[in-house]
């Protein structure tokens, strides 16, 4: 039945391309707006993945693709098709879910089995193919062990043979390394990402680890209270922020609030609220060029270089104390307060011969390497 | 729709439950008739009682005989104070009793086949005829119960017999004897109930065969007990009381039950008719007896002596509507009572009847057995 | 427990208020299954091996003549009556009591739920006899049921003191703590299993045969359990709504006790047999649960 609704859906979606597709759908709860015009869209094979802070509306908006919710407006297609009317268990999405739920009554054979045998598969090819997606997760050794008798990374194992084995359009995954241990963690990522680039599935990941999207996704959408604030790659989402929100809640970053005094086509001139004037090379990332108005100016830590004398005819160059020094394994990040009292976080790949909170020290960055945000 | 009005007025009313029969009902649910009938309710005090007290007299009792205005009148007699406790059946009594309340009551009401029981048991004290009074005013009948010959250890208060009511409206022949049943049994199928005691249903089946409701003979018994697998079918249930709201509804045709019962739903459907069976049917008596633990026999004698006066007596018998063996009482009566065939038929009928004596084990084990064949077939 | 460390006296020290404690916190529940429970089972057990017992008789353990007596073709058939009633109350109320349950449980809104159970359970507040005569009256033939359905024309039906009558009675007697115990075990159900089924593919009735069912199965034990036992103990809705042959385990014993007859040895054995039996099926439960256990 599932096949026969693929092969109708193909003409279609040749030239959408997208396996999940979100249109303005909004959810409310009790009259509390959790998903609030949310317009997504989702290559074919692609890892994508759904940022943000946790209440931001990011697990609602799995669960509406995945069946679970119902929009309050609004439409969600897969493969071009809408699934308004269709109950989640008629859905081409599988969902790895927090903390698992494998069926606690099952064996992790009977877990990974569940859903083919639902399908009434005959037998000899549900023990083939269960045989294979535990072998694709490493836990072919676990067929008769019970969910409870299994650590957390083997659960999320099955977790995932089990929503494989159906051999979805999607693969919807909703914080599958929350429960797990920092090593652990690692280690499942890279898995995930080895799994996804062997099965060419589309992944939806649901995650507030920026690290985790980063190092994972194709492409990621960053949302704050029910929106979406951004779409767009790791690099793209991480060097090119289109608002202070992103750029704060991806990296470490440093805000200044202010306004433009004045811009041409390639420069800025800005004032700081603290009366710093600053130089911003333009981008266009930012839709409509800025002109006039407030911004914000974000500048990276690493972007920004420290020397002990004035340097000659540097841009963006203020003086400062040394008020903080953490040492970080890789790098050092040292906290310098401005005489106009703003304080800035800096990177530093190795230890400066650091100076005395009395020495004055001079930063300062080229003006493409920070970036004005409309407020 | 007022059906259960109907139901809680009728079925809660206290049940002349003196007898064998499962005794399913409880305090709660007899004191709630009680007030319903607008008899005085009895307390029923649990906690230990201060024993001996020389002014206060214990009594255990049918919640049907407790009677305010007789408690009042004893005291401005006596000045002894009277706490009744009630209960629903005598293996009840029998087992509070046995339960370490021996030392609590100076007078309990068993029934008279009970009384031999006790006896054995050696529970009772022989009474003291010569502070009796007014023993010599009982019945002969009732003064040679198979169960107490001679009174030696119980005063009968109250007595009844056991027969059939039915509706005449529903029957163009009314019964006259235990006959009647198997006779029309085609047309009472499922209309008729027989009351949930082997020794009464057995007893009358054995009378309508014109053998003794005590009969010892297992070949009666098993006469019996075939004759009445033959009127199964007509039999609905055997119960001992719940046919009441049946019966006055119009369910039931014919009812088997106890006088007193049969008094209480005359009176509240006057097409409801009580036959004794002319062949004969089965007497009971309730009877007061002092306990050889009596905290207080003084007080005990006081109060058996009060209620064997005439006059006392026959204000019970008005009242609460129990024949009373105290032939001087009787004589007191009005006539509308003293012509009331239900509580007082006629001399013939009682001389052919029984009271249901005492049955060696091995012969009550014969008729159990076959009840419960009849019960389980 | 003991050490050869010389820190021995330390560790006694400990030690012994510890299975003092561990004594003083058994003794009360271990006193009250001692004298309610394992004395009174052990009398039971003594009288049924006496002939012919009565009431103040010394007991003389001689014989298993009452236990044989339950094999009379009679006997044998009140046993296998009351077990048919207990039996099918239990599957009537699993019926009726799974959907109830189901639905206070996992439908309903939140804050209606306690007020809905409490709405359940009120009958239970009544007397079980006053319970059972009400069914006399809507029952009976011109009761109100059968008022019910001449006024919708429709043909009228003679229950009482039938089996039906029966099975309606216990049902109803029983059904509120079969729902109570379902309740619970439904309640505690992780509402992410349901979604887990139907992401699989799972339809609603597939997933609730696949994932509720096995997952409240030992709450359906459990209630089961409960309702069968104290099917197999009632005697008053067979014995006011079952008509002439309605004949139970639970009453013959209890004529043996409190009837005519008195024989309290034989009524002893009965207990003993149905004691077996009732332990036989705990014994069952805690075996099947214990699997079932191991997977939580």
């Amino acid at each position: 039945m599932s096949q026969t609704a693929t092969q109708n859906q193909q003409a279609t979606d040749t030239h959408v391309g997208f396996d999940v597709e979100l249109r303005k759908v909004f959810k409310v709860f009790n009259g509390d707006t959790v998903v609030r015009g949310v317009d997504l869209s989702i290559r074919r094979g692609e890892f994508f993945s759904i940022l943000g802070p946790s209440g931001c509306g990011k697990t609602t908006t799995l669960r509406l693709i995945a069946g679970f919710e119902t929009p309050s407006a609004g439409d969600v297609l897969i493969r071009g098709q809408s699934m308004l009317n269709v109950p989640p268990y008629r859905r081409p999405a599988n969902t790895v879910f927090q903390n698992y739920a494998l069926f606690s009554h099952l064996t992790v054979w009977e877990n990974v089995a569940f859903g083919l045998r639902i399908k009434k598969c005959r037998k000899s090819e549900t023990q083939e193919r269960v045989k294979e997606a535990l072998k694709l997760v490493k836990m072919d050794g676990f067929a008769n062990r019970f969910p409870a008798q299994l650590s957390g990374g083997q659960q999320q194992r099955v977790a995932l043979a089990r929503a494989l084995i159906n051999r979805p359009t999607v693969v919807l995954l909703d914080e599958p390394l929350g429960a797990l241990d920092l090593k652990l963690r690692k280690e499942m990522q890279v898995e995930l990402s080895n799994l996804h680039q062997e099965l060419g599935v589309t992944f939806v990941l649901v995650t507030h680890d920026q690290e985790e999207a980063l190092s994972l996704s194709d492409r990621i959408a960053v949302m704050v209270e029910g929106k979406v604030e951004q779409i767009g790659t790791p690099s793209q989402i991480y060097d090119r922020p289109q608002t202070p929100f992103v750029a704060d809640f991806i990296g470490d970053t440093n805000l200044f609030r202010g306004k433009i005094e004045g811009a041409h086509p390639t420069m800025l001139w800005i004032i700081t609220d603290r009366g710093l004037k600053m130089k911003v090379q333009p981008t266009d990332a930012s839709g409509l060029p800025l002109t006039s108005g407030a911004v914000v100016v974000s500048v990276r830590p690493e972007k920004v270089n420290v020397s002990f004398s004035p340097p000659d005819d540097a841009i963006n160059c203020f003086e400062g104390r040394l008020k903080h020094v953490m040492y970080l394994g890789t790098h050092v990040h040292y906290v310098v307060q401005l005489r106009s009292g703003d304080q800035l976080t800096v990177r530093q790949p190795n230890a400066l011969n650091v100076p005395d909170s009395d020495t004055p020290i001079y930063l300062h960055w080229g003006a493409d390497d920070c970036l004005a945000l409309p407020e | 729709m007022n059906h259960m009005a109907d139901f809680l007025t009728r079925s809660l009313h206290a049940s002349r439950s003196r007898r064998r029969f499962l005794q399913t009902s409880i305090a709660g649910l007899s004191s709630m008739a009680l007030s319903s009938c607008g008899w005085t309710l009895a307390k029923v005090q649990t906690d230990q009682v201060r024993r001996g007290a020389a002014d206060e007299l214990h009594i255990y009792t049918w919640s049907n005989y407790v009677d305010q205005d007789l408690i009042d009148a004893f005291r401005s007699q006596t000045g002894i104070k009277v706490i009744s406790d009630v209960f629903d059946s005598n293996e009840m009594m029998l087992a509070t009793f046995q339960a370490g309340k021996a030392g609590t009551y100076s007078i309990i009401y068993p029934s008279d086949y009970k009384v031999s029981q006790m006896v054995q048991l050696g529970y009772l004290s022989e009474l003291d005829h010569s502070r009796l009074d007014g023993l010599r005013n009982i019945l002969p009948r009732f003064q040679q119960s198979v169960h107490d010959p001679g009174n030696r250890f119980s005063v009968p208060v109250s007595w009844g017999t056991t027969g059939l009511i039915y509706n005449s409206e529903k029957l163009t022949e009314p019964p006259t004897d235990w006959d009647y049943l198997w006779k029309h049994k085609d047309k009472l199928t499922r209309r008729l109930t027989l009351m949930d005691d082997f020794r009464e249903v057995m007893g009358a089946t054995l009378r309508s065969l014109g053998y003794s409701y005590n009969a010892t003979d297992p070949q009666q018994i098993k006469q019996a007990y075939e004759k009445l697998q033959e009127l199964k079918p007509a039999i609905t249930t055997f119960t001992t009381d719940a046919w009441r709201d049946q019966l006055l509804a119009g369910d039931l045709t014919i009812a088997m039950g106890y006088s007193a019962d049969a008094v209480n739903v005359m009176n509240q459907n006057p097409k409801l008719k009580y036959v004794i069976p002319a062949s004969g049917t089965s007497l009971w008596s309730d009877t007061m007896v002092i306990p050889k633990t009596a905290p207080n026999p003084e007080a005990a004698y006081a109060w058996m002596d009060f209620m064997l006066e005439p006059d006392v007596a026959a204000r019970v018998t008005e009242r609460l509507f129990f024949a009373t063996p105290n032939e001087a009482a009787f004589n007191q009566l009005p006539d509308n009572l003293k012509n009331n065939v239900t509580l007082f038929p006629p001399h013939n009928l009682l001389d052919r009847s029984e009271t249901l004596a005492p049955l060696d084990k091995p012969i009550l084990e014969l008729y159990e057995k076959y009840w419960t064949k009849l019960t389980s077939s | 427990m003991s050490t050869k460390a010389p820190s021995a006296p330390a560790q006694v020290q400990t030690s012994s208020p510890q299975w003092l404690q561990a004594l003083l916190l058994l003794a009360p529940a271990g006193i009250w299954l001692a004298l309610l429970l394992v004395i009174p089972t052990l009398l039971i057990f003594q009288l049924s091996l006496v002939p012919d017992i009565k009431p103040g008789d010394i007991v003389n353990p001689s014989g298993l003549d009452n236990y044989l007596r339950i094999f009379q073709p009679d006997v044998l058939k009140v046993i296998g009556r009351s077990l048919l009633f207990a039996i099918g109350t239990t599957l009537l109320c699993l019926l009726m009591g799974f959907p109830v349950a189901y639905w206070i449980a996992l439908l309903s809104p939140k804050r209606w739920r306690n007020l809905l159970l409490l709405a359940f359970v009120l009958p239970l507040w009544t007397s079980s006899l006053l319970r059972s005569y009400a069914w006399i009256s809507i029952l009976r033939p011109t009761g109100v049921l059968n008022t019910l359905l001449t006024s919708l024309h429709l043909p009228t039906l003679d229950l009482l003191n039938r089996s039906p009558a029966v099975l309606i009675g216990m049902t109803y007697s029983l059904l509120p703590y079969m729902v109570l115990i379902l309740y619970a075990s439904l309640e505690k159900l992780d509402r992410r299993f349901l979604e887990a089924a139907a992401d699989l593919g799972a339809t609603p009735p597939q997933a609730f045969w696949k994932v509720t069912v096995p997952q409240t199965l030992p709450g359906i034990a459990a209630g089961s359990l409960l309702v069968f036992i104290t099917g197999l103990g009632d005697f008053i809705n067979p014995e006011l709504l079952g008509g002439t042959s309605s004949m139970t385990a639970a009453r013959l014993i209890y004529n043996q006790f409190l009837g005519a007859t008195q024989n309290w040895g034989f009524g002893s054995a009965l207990s003993m047999v149905l004691i077996l039996a009732v332990s036989l099926a705990i014994a069952l439960l805690i075996k099947y649960g214990d699997k079932n256990a191991s997977s939580l």
